[in-house]
């Protein structure tokens, strides 16, 4: 591990991952921190059900889900060997925001790195930002990534 | 409308309009595509002369009813077998009270305080007596408990409960006659056969490309959907408890779900649920909303006193969370499916459909945008239920790479 840094702040770092090119960002972001700091990372997503959930198409969305975020984890994990950094990925259900604190605090996170979505005004309200909900419950620093 | 494929492309137009809407909104397509139906129903009454949507046409009806049984026998197929037989006790008890408390509760409401008349009442109360599986089992996976035995017993009560409403709905209203007991007895043969059957047929004659896999299973819907209208009764019946015994079998076949689940999204609920959405008339419901409101609490009250000392009873009390939804959620699918039998077979009139279909929407909606407009994290509020410090946050350009 030459190179890099030992440092007591940002030992485990959790990246919210959904596919997008602002998540694709942030993971990238994420591998060059942990790449100068030695940290591991955990890249996290969450499928969210649709509200209110209905039986069949419940299922559904959850496969779906799942599949999206598995081909996007096999390669955030062919470039971390790349990189040789130690990544964990996983995929929760529920509301990104809550998920996302809960998850760190579990897994006593440092920091947090998500990207930020660009929702309309109406999207917000409906749905509520997952960046702003991080960063308001969060119990660790957050970095958010445009 | 005369022309088919005009009316087939406005119906599918609008569902194409109504999943976009569950896109972007990020909410269930059922519920888009029944607010379309209403929408775009209204706005072809009040301009169009003498046009509607064709929702009575006898194509559209009988896709809309495909789609209602392929739908149910899907969310019958979801039960987990294993884990009901581990906790049949439990959730037979707990699935039994969250059945006969609204549907005796709501029943009273509509009879005693709307004086609707008495089938009238008693449909009600099958309508608004089921709970839904699939937002309990949405909640579960968020708070971790689809692993534990309360979890587990709950959701396997949740498929007791809408089994109630189902047989409810299949019995209450058709007269008890020769044909019923035929009805019965073919039914329970077939039961009892098909989770033997049915794999043996497939692994011998299935994996091929004519997908003999739907048609032996719609083969057996329709054919017990038949004999059920046939006995007086509704064709979603048999086609729950098909679901429930192939669960084990049939309903572990991913490839096979996966290819139902195509078909009924892709072509027949939305024809479903739009017919649903159809028959709602809006002045009706702006006219008298005191009924909805009535309706509403009558469910959850009665949900509540039904399963409060009932959930207890089993030491479930710190739950909390869960079995307030299992308290207050309604299906959509099985609420809307028990309205709209009512309303085909005079029953209920379409003002008190549409407070039905109303009512079944908002117990569904009401809960969730509680608890989106009051965000707190679950786990947060167990802890000390006031809100975090806010965190230190960082703000960074990736273009510029630089805090």
């Amino acid at each position: 591990m030459s190179g890099r840094r030992h440092n007591t702040h940002f030992q485990r770092m959790l990246v919210a991952y959904d596919g997008s090119s602002q998540s694709e960002k942030a993971v990238e972001l994420a591998f060059s921190l942990a790449e100068c700091i030695d940290s591991t990372v955990l890249v996290f997503a969450v499928a969210r059900p649709p509200e209110p959930a209905t039986s069949v198409e419940l299922g559904a969305v959850l496969d779906d889900a799942r599949e999206h975020y598995e081909e996007g984890f096999k390669k955030i994990r062919e470039k971390a060997r790349a990189h040789n950094l130690e990544v964990k990925t996983d995929i929760a259900v529920g509301h990104p925001g809550e998920q996302i604190i809960h998850r760190a605090e579990l897994e006593g996170i440092d920091l947090i790195i998500l990207g930020r979505r660009g929702r309309s005004m109406i999207s917000r309200m409906m749905l509520g930002s997952a960046s702003e909900r991080v960063l308001r419950y969060a119990h660790c620093p957050v970095m958010v990534v445009h | 409308m005369q022309n088919v494929w005009v009316l087939a492309s406005l119906w599918v137009g609008l569902a194409l309009i109504a999943t976009l809407l569950a896109v972007w909104f990020k909410i269930s397509t059922a519920l888009t595509e029944i607010v379309v139906g209403t929408v775009a129903q209204l706005i072809i009454s009040a301009f169009a002369v003498q046009g509607d949507l064709g929702a009575k046409s006898e194509w559209i009806t009988f896709l809309a009813g495909t789609g209602a049984i392929v739908l149910t026998f899907l969310a019958g197929a979801e039960l987990d077998p294993v884990i009901f037989r581990a906790k049949w006790k439990e959730s037979t008890i707990v699935g039994l009270v969250g059945f006969v408390g609204p549907f005796l509760g709501c029943t009273a409401v509509a009879h005693y305080v709307l004086h609707w008349t008495t089938r009238s009442s008693w449909l009600a109360g099958v309508a608004l007596s089921t709970t839904s599986v699939a937002v309990v089992y949405a909640v579960m996976l968020e708070l971790g408990f689809n692993v534990t035995d309360f979890g587990k017993a709950i959701l396997a009560a949740c498929f007791v409960n809408d089994l109630g409403t189902v047989i409810a709905l299949g019995l209450i209203f058709s007269p008890f006659t020769i044909r019923t007991v035929i009805f019965i007895v073919v039914s329970v043969a077939l039961f009892v056969v098909l989770p033997f059957l049915t794999p043996r047929f497939f692994r011998k004659y299935g994996g091929r490309v004519s997908e003999l896999e739907a048609k032996y299973l719609l083969f057996i819907l329709f054919a017990m959907g038949g004999l059920a209208v046939w006995s007086g009764s509704e064709a979603v019946l048999p086609a729950y408890v098909i679901g429930m015994v192939l669960a084990g079998t049939v309903g572990k076949d991913h490839i096979l779900i996966r290819r139902l689940r195509t078909l009924t999204f892709g072509l027949l609920t939305p024809f479903y649920f739009i017919r649903a959405g159809a028959f709602v008339s809006v002045p009706a419901l702006a006219a008298a909303p005191l009924v909805f409101v009535a309706l509403f609490f009558g469910k959850m009250v009665s949900k509540v006193i039904g399963l409060f000392p009932t959930v207890k009873a089993f030491k479930y009390e710190r739950e909390e969370g869960l079995y307030f939804t299992l308290m207050m959620s309604t299906g959509l699918t099985f609420g809307t499916i028990s309205a709209l039998f009512g309303l085909n077979h005079g029953i209920i009139d379409q003002a008190q459909y549409s407070h039905l279909v109303a009512t079944v929407i908002g117990s569904a909606v009401i809960p969730t945008m509680i608890a989106n407009a009051w965000f707190l994290p679950r786990h947060l509020l167990h802890k000390s239920g006031e809100e975090k410090p806010v965190s230190q946050a960082v703000t960074l350009s990736a273009e510029r790479g630089t805090p």
